[in-house]
Formats: structure tokens, sequence, C-alpha cells
């Protein structure tokens, strides 16, 4: 490498890191309790059931999370993964923002109302709005998503500045009898080349993740339409089939899968006249990638299942090498020791531009001692 | 030594760990239960075990010689 591109490639690494830094060790400081969100967050305790196969009519939970906010709607239903629940919000209006939300938690199998805490509150929900969007919404976001990118950029430029550091020592090597910032240097560099894999998948999964909003915007505007168009949905009024019913016909359409959400009609995810209903395979990348069915409001028949558009399926599969949940506990572990090792290598690289910055300075004193004392 | 192992070689053990890394990010999330999980687990340990071990070593005192 000639110096001048050594000397490009040091000031890309140099000013793409000085301006995230801040923001990359809010991301890994408030992503390591993400990691265990699961097990920090709201967990309702689970009855054992004689037959876990069975299942309780939803309508029957809709009515009674509804009993307990008179005036509101139910706009979703939202249904876990991993256990046998399922989460009803209730809100002002089907347009409601998700922060305003009052969930509900039943038991699919009894229909049993299960006590649990508000996902939108406590430390976790903290955590989760500083790590997604800086509690500033879209615009939080897609900042967050810039601050990515200079983060991806400073990722690359360290890999390119260590191929000419490492041809000076062998791999491991750590000089500590110089100086301190040797000593840091090396571990920056060390570390940051170990790391190096892990650190640039989960900074551009994360930036993928940040334009979830624009992605959800594009399918609304195109496919949900789209989907929809091919039955218009004859208005009857406010005239809806029961939920039982449009859940049992989804089943029925699409055989060997999961339904993970279903938007009622008038949500921002479904139509004035229809329900959209968002189902899931069950494997572990099939469990991520959601298949919507647009259903008749009116009628609960459904009306078309159609896969997602590309650059949804990115999204959705980008989703759990961001989150590291993809592979019980011990993954979580190990995402949480790499988080450690990144806030290490965050901080290092801040100290090394501060003690560099420091000599410079120290220099350019005692130039400029020297030429006043020549000058005297 | 030839000019381009010269250039080579820094990055040999750095590709490895980067394919052992990629390898158990994959692993898991593509594999269908099985042996694909202790897999992933066994492989991303890699990286963490060498950060800890160079954290540790850096981090300590330099020996008196």
């Amino acid at each position: 490498m000639t110096a001048r591109r050594l000397r490009w490639w040091s000031w890309v690494h140099k000013w793409s890191s000085l301006i995230c830094t801040i923001f990359a060790l809010l991301l890994c400081l408030t992503g390591l309790p993400l990691i265990f969100h699961e097990e920090l967050g709201p967990n309702p305790a689970i009855d054992k059931v004689a037959a876990p196969g069975i299942r309780a009519s939803v309508d029957t939970m809709i009515a009674e999370a509804l009993a307990e906010r008179p005036g509101e709607v139910v706009p979703y239903l939202f249904y876990d993964r991993e256990k046998p629940i399922v989460k009803i919000p209730t809100a002002g209006s089907m347009t409601s923002a998700p922060d305003t939300f009052f969930y509900k938690v039943f038991d699919v199998r009894t229909g049993k109302a299960l006590s649990a805490d508000q996902p939108n509150e406590g430390f976790i929900y903290v955590m989760l709005r500083l790590h997604a969007d800086l509690f500033a919404g879209i615009k939080g976001m897609l900042f967050l998503g810039g601050m990515g990118l200079l983060l991806t950029a400073s990722i690359v430029s360290g890999m390119v500045l260590y191929g000419p550091f490492a041809r000076r020592l062998r791999f491991g090597e750590i000089r500590k009898r110089q100086s301190n910032r040797l000593r840091w240097l090396d571990l920056h560099n060390l570390l940051g080349i170990i790391t190096l894999a892990w650190f640039g998948i989960v900074t551009l999964t994360g930036v993928i993740n940040t334009l979830a909003a624009p992605i959800e915007l594009m399918w609304q505007s195109n496919q949900l339409l789209d989907m929809a168009a091919q039955n218009r949905g004859q208005a009857q009024g406010d005239r809806k089939a029961p939920v039982d019913l449009v859940l049992a016909n989804v089943r029925a359409a699409v055989p060997g899968m999961t339904v993970t959400t279903l938007a009622f009609p008038g949500s921002p995810f479904s139509t004035p006249t229809h329900y959209a209903a968002f189902l899931t395979g069950d494997t572990p990348l099939t469990s991520r990638i959601l298949k919507p069915a647009i259903i008749d409001a009116a009628s609960g028949e459904v009306v078309v299942v159609r896969d997602m558009p590309w650059y949804a399926t990115a999204l959705f599969v980008s989703q759990p090498l961001h989150f590291g949940d993809y592979g019980g506990l011990p993954l979580k572990i190990i995402w949480a020791t790499l988080d450690i090792v990144t806030i290490f290598i965050l901080i290092s690289g801040l100290y090394l531009w501060l003690a560099k910055w420091r000599s410079g300075r120290a220099v350019v004193d005692a130039v400029g001692t020297a030429s006043t004392e020549a000058s005297r | 030594m030839s000019i381009s192992r010269t250039r080579r070689a820094p990055w040999a053990i750095p590709a490895l760990l980067a394919l052992v890394t990629l390898f158990g990010l994959l692993a898991a999330l593509v594999g269908e239960g099985g042996i694909w999980w202790p897999l992933s687990w066994v492989t991303l340990a890699v990286p963490c075990v060498c950060s800890g071990c160079y954290l540790v070593r850096g981090l300590r005192p330099p020996e008196q010689s």
C-alpha cells in the first residue's frame, strides 16, 4: 500500500470512528441487556395443561380485553413464537401508535388471562427505545442507521489498516514494554481483527433493521394494496366475521405454518375491508420470514396468500443475525461476550485517539515554546 | 520469503477466524436443530476465547526481565 493510500484509509478510520463512537458505545451498552430480553422482560407464568393442542376461543379473549378498556379497539393479535400465549393490545383507534397500546396476555389453550407487565414499560423497554430510535421515532431510527453506516466504514477501514500493521508483528503479539499507547494499539488491532466478522455482520444487519419503517411502508403501498385488490371486499356495514373463523380459515388455507400476527380491518397492516394474517414456518430461518394472507373481513374467506418481496425477506433474515436469539442461551452468552469485547475495542480506539492528540499537542507546544525561546 | 507470501501471511489467522465465525453464525440459522446448535456454539466460542485470552495477556503487567 502506498503512503498516500495508507494516509487516506487512516483518515477514513479516524473520522468515521470519531463521529460514531459515542453512539456505537450507546448501542453496545443498551444492546447488552436486550440480548436477554426474553429472560429479563415481562414473562407470564404458564400453567401445565392436560391437552396442550387445544385452542380456546380468541373472540372470548378479545371481548374480555375490550370489557376492561371500554371505548377502545383491538388492532392486532400477537402470538408468541415460543410460548402458548397471545398478546391482545387495545388502543384508542385502529391507527394508534404502538407505544400507546395496553396489552392483555392470554393462554391460547385455556383462554385464561395471565398477569404480565406491559411490554411498553420498564427497563427493557427504555433500553429498546434507546437502542432502536433514541425515543425519536423514525428519524431517530434512520439517524442510528447513518451511525451504523459510519461504523461499517470504520470496520472496513480498520481491516484495511490491519494489513500493514500486522506485517510488523506476529499474530497475538502485544508490545507492553515500550508504552501504554502501544499496548492498547496492539490490543485494539488484535481484538478488532478477531471479532471482525461478528461485528461486521451485527453492524450491517443493524443498519438493515433501521430500514424497517421504509420497508413496511413500501410493502403497504405496493404489495398489500395489490393483494387486497384481488377482492375489493364487500362493504356490508360493520359486519365482521368472527376472529375464530378467520384464524381457522387461514390455518386451513396455509397448512404447516403458524399465525404469528393478525392485523384487524382498518389497522395500518390491513385494509378497511380485510384482515391480514402473517404466518411463519417452524425452522430457525423460516420462523423469521413472514408470509401474509389477506382475508375478506365480512365473510372470513381467505382471498390470497403470497410470499413477501425480497426487501422484506432481507429484513427478516437480518433480524436474528442482529439479535443473536436463534441458538438458545449459549448463543446469547456468546453474543454478550463479543459485545463486551466490542466495548473494549471502542474505548481503546477513543483512548488511542486522545493519546495521539495529546502527544500531538505536546509536540506543538514544545515546538511553540522552542520557537518563542529562539526568537527572544 | 517471496513478496506475495509476506503479504498474505498476516491474513492467514484472521481469515481463518472470520471463516469460523461465519460458519458459526450460519450453522444455527440454516441448520435445523440437532448438531447444528452445539456446532454453532463451539465455533463462535473460538473468537470469544481468543479475545478473552489476548485481553487478559494484554492487561497483565509486563514481566520483569
